[in-house]
């Protein structure tokens, strides 16, 4: 029965791929001779200040009702309702935007472009999330993100990815984070919110490929547990980092831990960690020092050799950018003009660009020389987060009881009542049945 | 296990959902793939409309039929996006019941979890940090793999330094180009070369004793831009949307020595940006150095022509935003074409002074200039003891260094739309404030002078369209129904004013001791320019001209609307 619910699972996802696929069509714009100007459309519309300044408080008050529940209420059942609200509200009625995921992208492009200045509604969506995992962990991924949300109402069927692959691929977030804030600053565009899988089906509308991705994360995301969140999700990479010095800390337990491992079993998203054995052979921990020390000596290699590898990705990256995209295209109909009949697209760019050649190829120089400088440091960058993992990997933290990663775990209260004295505290089970400690 | 009631009706009920969502699907998959072979850009009906257009673009009936055809294409598109929102909402409805019904379905043959104790968490742990740094590595191995391929997939054919990027934007150092040297600034003042004489002031040190025809030379293409003359070339241009052209006649007989199409200019879209009728594309005026002609077109072309015709370099620099039409002429002083590119409705819309090097077409500087789309022709000349470039547009009158473009001085003076130019006399610069004021500025001051450098005003009989014109001692105005007044340099007095009854749109000059305007309707008024008004005589000729005269050799050269004409001293009337 379970086999053919996925099979019947998969039909439906690729069949809502296969929806939004179609509304990736965009009708030519007319072509007007009197010089009507094409006004810029935008999704969503542009909202009025004081529904900004509501969609900020709803925001903060999910946020900590959030941490309520966690700490206080201790309640799965209040987070789920939470997140239902922030899926309808935060994913479908404010279609995905401005979400915090998304916001760091706006400070960036704020501090590199003048013109720009970042309205404070942006800056509280960027940190208010990053201030409150300071304090008490990832409240945010447990209630009020909307993408995360979607992805924990379609879990049906969590099965457990090996423990080595996540720790590998825990890196990307990262990577993902460092490549969007360079086209955030050099003004490319925020590929971030561009490749983020699940605003198309907020808004029922978007490209092809963008709706594939996003159909083949809400796929495994009925068997994993919040792929998108754990594997990419930049934002998530900050949190992560906030976490891991957060003050509170989720406590399965509200009493001793019996270490029966049903908290472990609990977690659909690889989050907990279990008691480390008390006492190493010696020979091990040599091994592991010398490894250790090896290590933190390779990391300014590793930046080093990241930093001149991304500068030898900055021709193909500042393709992304228009302006650059404009002047590549206007050379190389210069070099090998090609005839495309009534209107070239070169010259209709060209046209619509409102600009001479001259100038957009000077923007296109002074584009090229901050692409140099940006991918630079996104190559240092990678090899930096590369390099602080495998570190990492190679430190034991010492743990006596199973107990949540802080910067892994989403705080989705799901191990909660999975634990016997939580479920005695509630009275759901007699203190006797409880097992003991080991 | 015996499934019960309950979970045999989720099961089903997630069955009823999931083919729920797959018709629809079904239904909206063909109306994708339908919607994307009938592609209304690539419709064969609308290309060869639209083609049919292009070969007979003044078929009435044809721009209908597309209009038709295209607002048909658009209500079918239309209705598909409804079709698409709706079938969007009902699949989204079927996945929630699907989803609920299936993970609940799920959760209720889910077995309770037994895990038993773990003896061997050490090993595992080492084991894990193991296949973990492996894993690490190949994500950083897959990471520069992928840049790699997207970096060598995507080749750039930009430059990869800053000389390449120089060569490309045409801003090789001026060192680096060959350098020319400049006529002397004698030839410059005996010739005509640009619009208003060498420094733009209207004023002839020659002395013109008649007025006689002395031959007519028809122009092929429309234009107002003045005719420009250096020894026996006269330059004017002409165009239309479908062909912009620089012509050159002989001074001595008007014979036209070539007619040159500025055409294929790189960057130049083939679809010709559209500027009103009465402002033509030829508007600007040519400029030359007796090197080159240099013509710039109001579809922003602006060319560099050999004196035997060939082209020696051409720039697009547009597309322009000037609702009506660009009019600002070149410029030249020295080596340098300099060109006063305002536009926009507003400040920040691109507007910019440029300086090119006359040889070559490079950028020598380019300044970008805080205004909106203006008409005036920059004054070039020495005042003050420095060669100032003197530019004019709501609301600044702006100062800058021939050299390198560097700011001088700034007022702000103007309003609304500026077309005449201004002019030099001695240290002051006499400018208007269309149909307002005109001022007299002092040119020897820093910064913002707009209180402090304002010599005199005079705010009576002020002209919208002509420029003005001084003989030292005096200014001379001509308004657009022809009213003529004479001032008082030093102090702006009013020396004595005067209607010609004659429209007027061609800017007043000076030649010797005689004020010469040209009216509308073809009548050239000559005055003495003097303390006191004294009509000297007037002639008629039969075409419509709104360019200025140009004064050289004892002649005059007057562009009508259909014909180039010359007057001299001589009466020898003859057609070429």
């Amino acid at each position: 029965m379970t086999r053919r619910l996925k099979v019947l699972g998969l039909l439906a996802v690729l069949m809502l791929q296969a929806l939004l696929v179609s509304a990736e069509q965009r009708f030519p714009p007319p072509e007007f001779e009197n010089g009507y100007a094409i006004p810029t459309a935008s999704t969503p519309a542009a909202r009025q200040l004081w529904l900004q300044y509501v969609d900020a408080g709803v925001f903060l008050a999910a946020l900590g009702i959030a941490v309520w529940m966690i700490y206080r209420k201790r309640s799965r059942r209040g987070l789920f309702w939470l997140s239902l609200f922030s899926l309808a509200y935060f994913g479908f009625y404010r279609k995905g935007c401005i979400c915090p995921i998304g916001s760091p992208q706006n400070v960036v492009y704020g501090l590199f472009n003048p013109d720009y200045s970042v309205p404070v509604t942006v800056l509280l969506f960027c940190f208010a999330p990053i201030v409150v995992a300071l304090f008490a962990g990832r409240a945010f991924c447990a209630g009020v993100c909307p993408q995360g949300a979607l992805q924990d109402f379609l879990l049906i069927k969590p099965v457990k990815v090996p423990p080595w692959l996540e720790q590998s691929l825990s890196v990307v977030p990262f990577i993902f984070l460092g490549a969007g804030l360079i086209y955030a600053g050099t003004g490319t565009g925020f590929v971030i919110c561009r490749y983020d899988p699940f605003v198309p089906f907020f808004r029922l509308s978007g490209g092809a490929f963008i709706v594939a991705i996003g159909a083949v994360f809400l796929l495994t995301g009925m068997f994993v547990g919040r792929a998108y969140c754990r594997f990419l999700c930049p934002y998530g990479g900050l949190l992560r980092l906030a976490s891991l010095a957060s003050k509170w800390r989720v406590r399965v337990t509200p009493d001793t831990c019996t270490q029966c491992r049903l908290c472990e079993q609990s977690c659909p998203f690889g989050a907990m960690r279990e008691p480390t054995p008390a006492n190493l052979d010696q020979n091990t921990l040599g091994v592991e020092r010398r490894r250790l020390g090896w290590l933190i000596a390779l990391l300014p290699v590793l930046v080093a050799a990241g930093g001149w590898g991304g500068s030898k990705f900055s021709a193909a990256a500042a393709q992304l950018h228009p302006t650059v995209a404009l002047a590549e295209r206007y050379v190389r109909q210069q070099k090998n003009p090609v005839e495309y009949g009534l209107m070239t697209p070169e010259a209709l760019s060209l046209q619509r660009a409102e600009e001479s050649p001259e100038a957009i190829l000077a923007a296109a120089a002074a584009l090229r020389h901050r692409f140099d400088l940006a991918c630079a440091l996104f190559g240092g960058w990678i090899g930096l987060v590369i390099g602080v993992k495998l570190i990492a990997l190679s430190v034991r933290t010492r743990r006596t009881d199973f107990e949540p990663d802080q910067g892994a775990c989403f705080a989705c209260a799901r191990c909660f009542t999975a634990c016997p004295n939580e479920r005695v505290r509630l009275g759901w089970m007699p203190a006797a049945e409880q097992p003991t400690t080991p | 296990m015996t499934a019960s009631p309950y979970h045999r009706s989720l099961v089903l009920t997630a069955w009823v959902a999931g083919a729920f969502c797959l018709l629809l699907c079904g239904v909206m998959i063909f109306e994708h793939f339908a919607a994307a072979t009938n592609d209304p850009w690539k419709s064969p009906q609308l290309l060869t409309l639209k083609e049919e257009l292009a070969a007979e673009p003044k078929n009435g009936d044809l721009p209908m039929e597309i209009r038709l055809l295209d607002q048909k294409f658009r209500e079918k598109f239309r209705r598909r996006l409804a079709l698409d929102k709706t079938g969007g909402w009902l699949l989204l409805g079927g996945m929630v019941v699907l989803v609920l019904a299936a993970g609940k379905a799920a959760a209720l043959t889910k077995a309770t979890p037994f895990p038993g104790p773990k003896t061997d968490a050490a090993e595992q742990a080492t084991k894990l940090a193991l296949r973990a740094r492996a894993g690490l590595v190949v994500v950083a191995v897959l990471v520069a793999g992928a840049l790699a391929i997207v970096t060598l997939d995507n080749t750039s054919v930009l430059p990869t330094n800053d000389a390449g990027w120089q060569k490309l934007t045409g801003k090789e150092s001026v060192e680096a180009a060959p350098v020319e040297a400049p006529p002397a600034l004698a030839e410059f003042q005996t010739n005509w070369p640009r619009f208003r004489g060498w420094d733009g002031s209207g004023v002839s040190t020659q002395t013109n004793t008649g007025t006689n025809l002395l031959w007519q030379s028809p122009i092929p293409l429309p234009g107002h831009g003045s005719p420009v003359v250096w020894g026996d070339h006269v330059f004017i241009s002409g165009g239309t949307e479908a062909k912009r052209e620089v012509y050159c006649y002989h001074a001595t007989d008007g014979k036209l020595l070539w007619q040159r199409a500025v055409e294929n200019v790189p960057g130049s879209p083939p679809k010709t940006q559209g500027v009103p009728e009465d402002t033509t594309y030829a508007a600007p005026t040519v400029a030359t150095d007796g090197r080159r002609a240099y013509a710039f077109f109001a579809n922003g072309d602006l060319a560099a022509l050999n004196f035997d015709g060939s082209i020696a370099w051409t720039k697009y620099l547009g597309p322009l935003k000037n609702s009506y039409g660009f009019a600002t002429s070149l410029a030249i002083w020295g080596t340098n074409l300099l060109f006063q590119l305002d536009q926009g409705e507003s400040a920040g819309e691109g507007s910019k002074l440029i300086s090119f090097q006359a040889a070559t077409g490079r950028v020598v500087w380019e300044r970008s200039r805080p205004v909106p789309a203006s008409w005036a022709t920059p004054v070039v000349g020495m005042a003050s003891g420095k060669t100032q470039i003197i530019t004019l547009a709501n609301p600044w009158v702006i100062a800058y260094t021939v050299g390198d473009g560097q700011e001088l001085w700034r007022a702000q003076l103007l309003e609304g739309e500026v077309v005449p130019s201004p002019v030099l006399a001695g240290d002051l610069v006499v400018l208007f404030n269309p149909s307002s004021k005109m001022f007299a500025l002092r040119t020897d001051g820093a910064g913002d002078v707009t209180q402090t450098g304002v010599a005199w005003t005079h705010d009576e009989n002020v002209p919208d369209i002509t420029s003005p014109v001084s003989s030292g001692p005096l200014v001379f105005t001509v308004t657009s129904i022809g009213t003529v007044t004479c001032c008082q340099t030093s102090d702006g007095k009013k020396v004595w004013d005067k209607n010609l009854d004659t429209e007027t749109q061609a800017s007043p000059g000076i030649a010797g001791d005689r004020l010469f305007i040209l009216g509308t309707g073809g009548t050239l008024v000559q005055l003495a320019a003097g303390r006191e008004f004294r009509e000297i005589g007037r002639c008629q000729i039969p075409d419509k001209f709104f360019a200025s005269p140009a004064f050289v050799g004892g002649q005059i050269f007057l562009r009508g609307m259909t014909n180039l004409y010359c007057l001299g001293p001589a009466a020898v009337p003859k057609q070429p």
